[in-house]
C-alpha cells in the first residue's frame, strides 16, 4: 500500500507505475512523474522490501554513473536480497532529465543526456532542466516520503563512479542529513579530472570557484558535521582509475588529514563494471544497515 | 571401661593405620586388630591465572593441593543470592556450562575415601564477554607482561642467546608475540585492544600449533591485523599466509575491536572509538585458535576484556 501525504499537491506528487517485479520476496518497481525541478518526466526506480508490508522502512538512494539509466542498477547490481534482508528501501534515479530536446544534449555521452553530474547548472541552456542535485536532494524524498512506507528520519546515499561522486558531494553538503554513505568507483576529486572539468565547465562555467561546492575532495577539506563513516571500494583494473579520472588518492589525502574516518578497498583484478559492483554490494548495504538500523 | 584418644596434626590425604595396646602392672597387651584412617585432602588451589570464561561457559583450572593423588574433586557453583550445584569431576580443570550476563561463585574440594576437604578459595566468574590471561609461557624473551597480566611491553633489550637456544616451539623466537588463553569453547568472543598512534603491532589470532620462529599472518595457522609505521604514512595490513589486501584508512584507530564468530567462520576488526568496521577474514576454523599479539617495534599495548560485544561487532 501505497502512504499519501495530503498535504502535498496531488500533481505534483502524482506517480504512475511503470512496472512492477516481485524480488527477494518484496517488489522492484518502476515509476514515472513529472519533475518540477527538472521540467520533464522522470522515471526511478523503488526497491520495497518485505517488511516495508508492514513498517516504515529506512531508505538508501543509489546514483548511478555515466550513460545509465534507472534499469542498470536494478537488473545489474544484486542489491535487492540485501535490501530485503536488511529492511532496506532502495530508491534509484535516473542519471540526468530526459527528452528536453537541449541541442547538443546527445553529442556525448560523458556530457548532457545520462550525465548530469548532481550538480544544479548555471548556464544556458543547461540551468533550467539539469538541476540534478536539487532533484536528488529534495524533490525526490519529499516524493518517496509522501508515496512510500518511509521513515524519512533515515536516509543513506551511495552510488557508482558519477554517482559515487554525487553521493558523496550530497553527504558532504549536508551535515546530519545522511545517516550513511559509501561509494563503488566514485569520482573523487572532478576539478582535477577530465570528466569533471568537461562537466563543470559546460554546467557550472569557467568560473572554477563555483565548481568546488560540488567536489568531494574540496568539500571534505572543510565539511564539519556529524560523522562521517566512509566505505569506498574500487576496482584495481579499472581502466577509468589508470586514465587519472577518479583520483581517490586525492580524497584520502584530504580525508586524513581531516581525520574523516574512511576505508577504502582497493579490489585486485575488479574493473569499472557492475560485476565488480555486484560483487561487494553486500559488504556497502551492510554497511548502510548498520546505520538506517541503528 | 572407654577411652577415647584424639590424635591431631595428621597429614591430610593420608592413610594412617590404627591400633590400640593395652597395659596393666603385667606389660601390654598384643595389638588390636588394625583400622584404617584416611584424612581428608588438603583443598585445591584454583589457578586463578589459567581461568577463562566466555558468556556460555567457563574452564576452571586448579593445583591438586595434595602430593598424593586424591580420588576425583567437587566443583560447587552458585550464582551470587542462590543455592549452587555440584559435580563431580576426576581431573583439575573443568569446563562448566554456564548462562550469558551472571554473576558465579566457583570453588573446588578434593575428595577421597576419607571425604571432601575444605572448600577452595572461591573465585568469581562473570559471563560478559569473553574473558583470558595472556600466556606467559609463549612469550618471546623480549616481551615481558605488566603485573595485572593484560599489557604486553616490548624493551629495547637485548636478546638473551640462551633463549634462542631452545626449540620446543614453546614460546615465539622471531616475533615478538604472545598467545592468549582463550576458553575452547565455539561460538562468539570479542575483546579490545589499545595501541598507542606509534606502535607497530600484529594482533589477531592463531592455532595453539603455530610455528613459533614464524611471524603472526606469516603464514596459514594466524591471521592479523598489522600496524606499519612508515616515514610518509600509518599502513595497516590484514595478513594471512603473508597475503594482505590493500586498503587505506585514514584515521588511525587506537582502540581496536576483534570479533571472532567460529559459526559464520568470521574474524572482523573494528575502530571501536568510531563504531567503523576496518576488515573480515571469512575462515573456517577447523581447531580452537587463540589470541595473538604482538609489537613489531619497542612500545606496549593493552588486552581488554571480559567486555559485552557492541552490537554492530556481529552483525
Amino acid at each position: 500500500c501505497y502512504f499519501i501525504n495530503p498535504t502535498f499537491s496531488l500533481s505534483a506528487m502524482a506517480l504512475t507505475q511503470v512496472s512492477s517485479n516481485k524480488c527477494a520476496g518484496g517488489f522492484q518497481k518502476v515509476f514515472e512523474h513529472e519533475s518540477t525541478e527538472l521540467k520533464c518526466k522522470m522515471k526511478f526506480a523503488v526497491y520495497l522490501p518485505p517488511k516495508a508490508e508492514t513498517d516504515k522502512c529506512p531508505v538508501m538512494y543509489w546514483l548511478s554513473g555515466l550513460t545509465c539509466t534507472e534499469q542498470n542498477f536494478i537488473t545489474k547490481a544484486g542489491s535487492q536480497l540485501a535490501a530485503a534482508e536488511h529492511g532496506i528501501i532502495i530508491v534509484a534515479p535516473d542519471t540526468s532529465p530526459r527528452g528536453c530536446n537541449i541541442e547538443g544534449e546527445d553529442e556525448n555521452w560523458d556530457f548532457g543526456t545520462g550525465a548530469g553530474f548532481y550538480v544544479n547548472a548555471t548556464q544556458d541552456p543547461w540551468k533550467t532542466n539539469y538541476r540534478m542535485y536539487a532533484y536528488v536532494t529534495e524533490e525526490l524524498p519529499k516524493l518517496i516520503n509522501a508515496n512510500f512506507p518511509t521513515d524519512p528520519d533515515r536516509m543513506s546515499v551511495s552510488g557508482h563512479s558519477m554517482g559515487g561522486h554525487g553521493a558523496l558531494i550530497c553527504a558532504l553538503k549536508n551535515p546530519g542529513k545522511y545517516k550513511a554513505v559509501s561509494a563503488f568507483a566514485p569520482i573523487c576529486n572532478p576539478m582535477q579530472c577530465p570528466w569533471g572539468q568537461k562537466a563543470f565547465a559546460g554546467y557550472l562555467g569557467s568560473d572554477r570557484s563555483t565548481w568546488e561546492a560540488y567536489d568531494a575532495t574540496v568539500l571534505a577539506a572543510s565539511y564539519s558535521g556529524p560523522q562521517l563513516n566512509i566505505l569506498i571500494d574500487q576496482g584495481q583494473d579499472d581502466q577509468f582509475l589508470s586514465a587519472s579520472q577518479l583520483l581517490p588518492d586525492n580524497l584520502i589525502a584530504v580525508c586524513s588529514e581531516k581525520k574523516i574516518p574512511v576505508v577504502f578497498r582497493l579490489q585486485p583484478g575488479y574493473d569499472h563494471s557492475y560485476f565488480f559492483m555486484y560483487s561487494f554490494m553486500n559488504d556497502h548495504i551492510k554497511h548502510h544497515a548498520k546505520y538506517l538500523n541503528a | 571401661m572407654m577411652t577415647r584418644l584424639s590424635t591431631m596434626n595428621l597429614l591430610p590425604n593420608a592413610q594412617y593405620e590404627l591400633w590400640v595396646t593395652a597395659t596393666n602392672t603385667t606389660g601390654i597387651s598384643p595389638a588390636s586388630e588394625k583400622a584404617l584412617y584416611m584424612t581428608v585432602p588438603s583443598p585445591p588451589v584454583i589457578k586463578q591465572r589459567e581461568c577463562t570464561s566466555c558468556p556460555e561457559a567457563a574452564l576452571i583450572r586448579w593445583d591438586s593441593g595434595n602430593t598424593n593423588p586424591v580420588d576425583s574433586y567437587t566443583v560447587e557453583l552458585s550464582e551470587t543470592g542462590t543455592n549452587g550445584t555440584e559435580s563431580t569431576v576426576p581431573t583439575c580443570q573443568c569446563l562448566i556450562q554456564l548462562q550469558a550476563g551472571r554473576r558465579y561463585l566457583i570453588s573446588v574440594r578434593a575428595v577421597n575415601i576419607g571425604g571432601p576437604s575444605d572448600r577452595s578459595e572461591v573465585i568469581t566468574v562473570s559471563t560478559t564477554g569473553t574473558f583470558f590471561h595472556l600466556l606467559e609461557d609463549t612469550a618471546h624473551p623480549c616481551l615481558s607482561i605488566s603485573e595485572d597480566g593484560f599489557t604486553i611491553f616490548y624493551g629495547d633489550e637485548e636478546l638473551p642467546i640462551s633463549a634462542m637456544a631452545l626449540d620446543d616451539n614453546t614460546f615465539f623466537t622471531r616475533c615478538v608475540a604472545v598467545l592468549g588463553d582463550l576458553i575452547p569453547v565455539r561460538g562468539r568472543h570479542y575483546w579490545e585492544v589499545e595501541v598507542d598512534d606509534g606502535t607497530e603491532f600484529r594482533i589477531g589470532v592463531a592455532y595453539e600449533d603455530m610455528e613459533r620462529n614464524t611471524y603472526l599472518g606469516a603464514n596459514s595457522s594466524s591471521w592479523c591485523m598489522r600496524h606499519i609505521l612508515s616515514p610518509t604514512r600509518h599502513k595497516y595490513e590484514f595478513l594471512h599466509n603473508g597475503w594482505s589486501p590493500d586498503l587505506r584508512i585514514t584515521v588511525n584507530p587506537l582502540r581496536i575491536g576483534v570479533a571472532l564468530d567460529y559459526d559464520r567462520g568470521t574474524l572482523s576488526f573494528f575502530n571501536v572509538n568510531l563504531e567503523q568496521h576496518l576488515h573480515t577474514f571469512h575462515c573456517n576454523f577447523q581447531n580452537h585458535i587463540q589470541p595473538c599479539f604482538s609489537l613489531d617495534n619497542p612500545g606496549a599495548l593493552t588486552v581488554h576484556n571480559g567486555i559485552e560485544a557492541p552490537e554492530y561487532a556481529f552483525m
